[in-house]
């Protein structure tokens, strides 16, 4: 008995050493966990803004849910944005679902976040992610890149704020119909999809 | 510091072979800048056309291939690596092509400037869709459209090697070396 629960202890330790190493190699080939599924919960979590002060997800949403939409300072695709996601800010935040942006690269510090709020009139909150823990549990590795959450968290739509950088070139607004199709109590027609922006680049 | 120190010296070494190499008058200056400016054509693409280059249908060698943009940080500084390869593999049998996202504005001036000051050679594209969604999502279902990004397809057209972000030289290297080195083989 007591040799078989040595080789169980040994196997057991073996498994998650292997485990382990395997996780190793994973990360550092960069490979990102993939997002979470449409329909998911996404647990609460707590970051903090610029400034240093922690907010957790419950916190910032609103009353109808949230946008969380991961940003860079020096991504010229992000900033093509600036202005669209801070009326996007403006125009749901009566309507019950706030905007939250995440800034996941490690090159960006909390002071370059709280300076590029400021010279681009952002008035949302701007939480920063310096371990990407947030970014890697909702598998973003591009920005811009949006998800949109329901009062419960519930994920129903990710990926662009819309078609192209250029604003005089969009004609398709996937994230503003997925946050007005829930608004009228209606299912997101499209619940991802895809454009071209920068990296995110991990710590 | 120790670390440093050595390669201050090499960089300072470097400026110094560098700087008297081209600081001597040349003596046709005509001549040199156009030399130093390769003719660099940027061919605009579709959906369409772009699909078509990823199917090979009549490939018949491996065929690498880059996302990158004029305005993306770690594409810029991952291309030389990539010019790097394209010249040592294209003759061992890879070819290589360069897609950029850039605005279509940008066909004529950004896009040629950047590939003549990397002395780049491959076929360069610049893929023009009102739409990349679909595109994004044909190419690799769990890519996000984040630039840069690099596949590595078989002679038979078949993904065997992806990076988002930027490359790795090494890893890409060996993963290039094992295709090429196949061929080579079959073909004794």
């Amino acid at each position: 008995m007591k040799k078989n629960a040595i080789t169980f202890l040994l196997a057991t330790i073996f498994v998650i050493a292997g485990a382990v190493v395997a996780s190793i190699a994973r990360s550092t080939e960069g490979e990102v966990p993939a997002p979470p599924a449409i329909g998911a919960t996404i647990e609460d979590f707590t970051l903090p803004d610029a400034d240093g002060k922690e907010h957790s997800l419950n916190s910032l949403k609103g009353k109808n849910g949230s946008v969380l939409i991961f940003v860079a300072t020096k991504c010229p695709v992000s900033n093509g944005y600036n202005e669209r996601m801070e009326k996007l800010a403006q125009d749901y935040k009566a309507r019950g679902i706030n905007v939250i942006g995440i800034n996941s690269n490690v090159a960006e510090s909390a002071a370059a976040v709280k300076a590029h709020a400021a010279q681009n009139n952002l008035t949302f909150t701007v939480l920063k992610d310096p371990a990407n823990k947030v970014a890697d549990r909702l598998g973003a590795t591009v920005t811009p890149e949006a998800y949109f959450l329901d009062a419960n968290n519930k994920l129903l739509y990710r990926g662009r704020i819309d078609n192209a950088k250029d604003p005089a070139q969009v004609n398709s607004s996937e994230l503003r119909d997925a946050i007005e199709a829930t608004l009228a109590g209606k299912p997101v027609a499209k619940t991802t999809a895809s454009a071209f922006g920068c990296t995110i680049k991990r710590a | 510091m120790t670390v440093a120190r050595p390669f201050i010296l090499v960089a300072i070494s470097l400026s110094i072979i560098l700087l008297t190499n081209f600081a001597a008058p040349a003596q046709s200056p005509k001549r040199k800048s156009r030399a130093a400016k390769p003719s660099v054509v940027v061919r605009e693409i579709d959906a369409t056309s772009l699909a078509a280059i990823l199917k090979r249908e009549s490939a018949a060698r491996p065929l690498l291939v880059n996302f990158w943009a004029t305005w993306c940080d770690p594409c810029r500084e991952e291309f030389p690596e990539l010019v790097k390869l394209d010249q040592q593999f294209r003759p061992k049998g890879l070819d290589m092509i360069a897609v950029s996202l850039d605005d279509f504005a940008d066909i004529k001036t950004a896009v040629p400037k950047f590939l003549r000051q990397m002395r780049a050679t491959m076929p360069a594209y610049l893929l023009n869709v009102p739409d990349p969604d679909p595109i994004i999502k044909s190419v690799d279902p769990r890519w996000s459209g984040a630039l840069p990004a690099t596949f590595l397809y078989d002679a038979e057209g078949h993904v065997v090697y992806k990076h988002f972000g930027r490359i790795k030289p090494l890893e890409l290297r060996a993963e290039i070396e094992k295709l090429v080195g196949s061929k080579v083989v079959m073909s004794q």
